[in-house]
């Protein structure tokens, strides 16, 4: 006699598929809730218009989603998950069939028994076995290697949670195991159940049939325990990162607006994030998405030097605020308004996390569900600029800006002084009308700071060699506005591009040209006209290459360089290849590559916060750290492309006592020695 | 309690290279950046701070062309209630005439407190606060860089020379001259002094005000102006750091500051 189905079978009386229907109504009923109140958060967020360059979304959908791209930069870790990852997909037509049969409708029945089906279950079982093989090493793991990146994540969730997906996997294959026993013969392929089958050999008719309904209605009540279990902690991932993936941030390196949509800023009441709701959708949407794997906390530069952030924490924390602040089931109304949304920095996010980023973007870029951090703490910075909450540091700095067009206070006449030190290399300071094909945007520290003025004089004398027409703004330039726009003084950094964009529209140029990354970035990325921007590595990249430019004199072989990607020209704008193309291009140079290197640089400390407010809790400074990168990776230069990292770098060798050990260099400067 | 503070526009001359212009009795200003003078940048603050602490209402005077409503809209920003600006037309004021033409405007305006910076970066002369004070018959006291409201009277702390400091109380109202120090002013960012374009800004005519034709004679005329002569005396120290170290030790010491 052929096994009744469990859903066909009486129960005291009440034929199984009932409890199919109760379940179902109970189950997703109870989801939608869930959902619901979820989905009610993101819509007390800000708008952040994302409805756009949807063949860009769908193929990041496709590579970071379906394709889990990023996972496997954790190598371990990214093959386990991408085990369970593809077992969910592949077991998800299962749980249909399940679901659906327990309703007594069987409508996926004829497919499996299919030549489909067939195929299908064998996938399924070998599927259950690496999911299940997956859980036990993933606990086992946690367990034993207790990874650093976790501390701080809700650790018994994890457990619960692979516990629950392994006796899911169990569940199915003791159902199918005891009725493989029961119903013989099978003839398909079924490797789990197998498995199931040859323990349970020695149980007898009975037990089995116990255990085969038993298994049934264990697995579909885990099943919709586990849906229903997904939206309260860090598994709503398995819901919202593909959404989060779809709907990520595309221009890497830009700013966010203050609010979407508002250009005239002082029509805002506020401005940044100060409370949960002040965040967009799309930022409410990261919390929801937060694994807690810690990759971010682990990449970060700051975290990594003992500052105060953890990228990580950043999440959970503001996570956890707006779930107190919407709860699935609404408790009595705070009577004060100031509670129901209490302020978000000072306890909840202490200043000196918000400052300690770098907006280097290493977190960014290892996120595997993209979630967006550079946004949320430019918002934070902003709301504590406006609030009078910023160091009192920034204030004299952003005076200046405002009033000089430069940090330092000096005088916009003096901004061109710096030709005056090299008579014999003639720069044209260019004025109204006039006509140019390079527009060297040189920018404060360039103009001012006498050791980044060697790197402009070096790219001077470089476009000189190579009989390009450029000129610059002189006194009509002013600051790019790229570091007071990560401070989050937004009302002066339109002061400062309303200045540029006259002085840039007042002069005619093929394209600008700049000495420093965060120029190029916000040149790019933040102004509203779509200039065409170069760093100038990328410009005498296609000077050599192109052979206007030659690299004739050798350097020492007996050095040992290794190039850093400054974070605003490597990971914010992908120019990874033309420096190192330079490089290489020079005679003897001998390159040799850090571990971090590329989109995993290591920060040097930025070209902001850190120029104008010290954080007290760091065991070293970023930059040491990085030269003990380059010095473990056996190089005892250190060549890069931005004025700030040339700085940084040259104090952390001499702190670290390691003048004469250890040199750092600009790329420029390295090449105008071999012209 | 009401506080009034008094407020100007000062042009920002850090590491410019000043320039005279034709007449030779002034220095050229039009390429000068202008921000609020230093000092009444803490008097505000404070203003404002006692304001937040005892609630009153908090009213900023400049005495300035429509240019400097600039300083005025940074007070409102910072949390002053009102502003005014009066107008000095074709006028020159010294620092006798300014305060004449302020305490002028003040005896219509109520006050229980009136803060001014000691001095202003561009003139340097230290006088208006205390000409007020007199001229209003106001108790006052000069250089103050500590204050705490007790009932109709102040504690206050007198800056004096050498490190010294003199606490006294004085009786309300009374104008005080705010010393740099006294707090730390907050930062105005430029979303908020725009904003503050949209709260009103009073303006009032010199010749509105009824100031008396001998107050609106200047007391002090600048003949002309210089830039200061180079010299001679920088000395350059030679050595490696520990011996530069102990050089500058021994000249700081032979100027007289006590180590």
């Amino acid at each position: 006699m052929e096994t009744l189905h469990p859903a066909a079978i009486k129960y005291l009386g009440i034929p199984g598929f009932v409890f199919g229907w109760f379940l179902l109504i109970i189950g997703v009923g109870l989801f939608l809730f869930i959902i619901w109140q979820r989905l009610k958060i993101l819509l007390k967020g800000q708008t952040d218009p994302r409805f756009k360059d949807w063949g860009q979304r769908i193929w990041s959908l496709v590579v970071y989603g379906l394709g889990q791209y990023k996972q496997p930069r954790y190598y371990w870790a990214g093959v386990l998950h991408n085990m369970i990852f593809g077992g969910f997909i592949v077991l998800s037509l299962r749980s249909l069939d399940l679901i659906f049969s327990s309703l007594g409708l069987p409508v996926l029945k004829p497919l499996m028994e299919s030549m489909f089906g067939d195929f299908y279950l064998s996938m399924k079982d070998i599927f259950e076995l690496i999911v299940l093989a997956a859980c036990i090493w993933a606990i086992l793991r946690r367990a034993i290697l207790k990874p650093k990146r976790y501390e701080g994540s809700h650790q018994f969730e994890a457990y619960l949670v692979l516990g629950l997906i392994g006796f899911l996997m169990l569940t199915d294959m003791f159902y199918e195991g005891s009725l493989m026993l029961l119903n013989p013969p099978n003839t398909l392929w079924l490797p789990a159940s197998r498995l199931t089958a040859g323990i349970l050999s020695p149980a007898s008719p009975e037990f089995l049939k116990g255990l085969y309904p038993l298994s049934y209605w264990l697995h579909l009540l885990t099943f919709f325990f586990f849906l229903n279990f997904l939206p309260l902690g860090k598994h709503f991932h398995i819901i919202t990162a593909l959404p989060n993936v779809l709907f990520r941030k595309l221009r890497k390196g830009a700013i966010k607006p203050a609010r979407w949509g508002v250009t005239d800023i002082t029509e805002l009441d506020k401005l940044g994030a100060g409370q949960i709701e002040d965040f967009t959708w799309k930022h409410l949407l990261d919390l929801f998405s937060c694994t807690e794997c810690g990759r971010c906390s682990d990449m970060c530069p700051a975290h990594t030097v003992g500052r105060p952030l953890s990228p990580k924490m950043i999440t959970i924390k503001l996570r956890d605020q707006a779930y107190r602040q919407y709860p699935l089931l609404p408790g009595k109304k705070a009577d004060n308004p100031k509670e129901e949304s209490p302020e978000i920095i000072g306890e909840l996010i202490k200043p000196d996390e918000i400052w300690s980023c770098t907006t280097c973007g290493a977190c960014e870029e290892e996120c595997p569900v993209m979630i967006e951090y550079i946004d949320k703490m430019i918002d934070m910075r902003r709301h504590m600029i406006e609030t009078g909450q910023a160091p009192k540091t920034f204030n004299q700095v952003l005076t200046y800006f405002e009033k000089t067009g430069n940090p330092f206070g000096k005088p916009a006449v003096k901004r061109a002084d710096w030709i005056k030190e090299f008579p014999e290399v003639p720069v044209k300071v260019l004025k109204e009308g006039d006509r140019t094909d390079v527009l060297f945007f040189v920018d404060s520290y360039g103009s001012y700071d006498p050791r980044v003025q060697d790197i402009v004089m070096a790219i001077a004398k470089g476009l000189l060699q190579a009989k390009i027409d450029f000129g610059i703004l002189g006194p009509e330039e002013w600051d790019s506005g790229h570091q007071v726009r990560r401070l989050g003084e937004e009302g002066l950094f339109q002061v400062l591009v309303e200045q540029n964009m006259a002085a840039l529209e007042a002069v005619q140029f093929k394209r600008i040209v700049t000495t420093d990354p965060h120029a190029f970035n916000t040149l790019k990325k933040d102004y509203p006209k779509p200039f065409e921007v170069q760093h100038y590595s990328q410009f005498f990249g296609e000077l050599v290459h192109k052979g206007f430019l030659k690299l004739q004199n050798s350097v020492s072989t007996a050095d040992r360089y290794t190039y850093h990607d400054p974070c605003y020209l490597g990971r914010h704008n992908e120019v990874y290849q033309e420096p190192r193309d330079l490089l290489r291009a020079i005679p003897g140079l001998q390159l040799v590559e850090m571990e971090r290197a590329r989109d995993r640089s290591f920060c040097c400390g930025g070209g902001d916060v850190i120029l104008w407010h010290e954080i007290e809790q760091e065991e070293m400074r970023m930059a040491e750290k990085r030269i003990q990168m380059a010095r473990e990776a056996g190089a005892n230069v250190i060549v890069t492309a931005c004025p700030f990292c040339l700085i940084h770098f040259e104090d952390a060798i001499k702190t670290a006592g390691l003048e004469g050990q250890m040199r750092v260099t600009d790329l420029m400067e390295l090449l105008v020695t071999v012209l | 309690m009401n506080i009034i503070v008094c407020v100007k526009n000062v042009p920002f001359t850090q590491e410019v290279d000043l320039a005279l212009d034709g007449s030779k009795r002034d220095i050229r200003k039009e390429m000068l950046a202008y921000v609020i003078n230093e000092w009444d940048n803490y008097a505000i603050e404070e203003a404002i701070r006692l304001k937040e602490q005892f609630n009153g209402n908090v009213t900023a005077v400049t005495l300035g062309k429509e240019a400097d409503e600039e300083v005025l809209r940074r007070c409102l920003a910072m949390g002053a209630d009102q502003a005014v600006r009066i107008e000095p037309g074709a006028l020159q004021a010294d620092a006798f005439m300014t305060a004449a033409i302020l305490a002028t405007a003040l005896k219509t305006m109520p006050h229980d407190l009136v803060l001014t910076g000691v001095q202003t970066d561009d003139l340097n002369h230290g006088m208006v606060g205390t000409l007020i004070a007199e001229r209003l018959g106001l108790a006052h006291a000069a250089v103050v860089n500590s204050l705490k409201p007790a009932d109709n009277k102040a504690r206050i702390t007198i800056e004096l020379e050498g490190g010294q400091d003199e606490v006294a109380m004085i009786h309300l109202p009374a104008l005080l001259t705010i010393q740099t120090g006294i707090n730390e002013p907050r930062y105005v960012s430029i979303m908020g002094i725009r904003k503050a374009a949209k709260k009103e800004l009073k303006v009032i005519k010199v010749e509105e005000l009824g100031v008396s034709a001998d107050d609106l004679v200047p007391r002090t005329i600048i003949e002309e102006m210089y830039l200061p002569p180079e010299t001679e005396g920088a000395e350059m120290l030679q050595g490696d750091a520990a011996a530069v170290a102990d050089e500058i030790i021994r000249i700081i010491k032979e100027k007289g500051v006590s180590l």
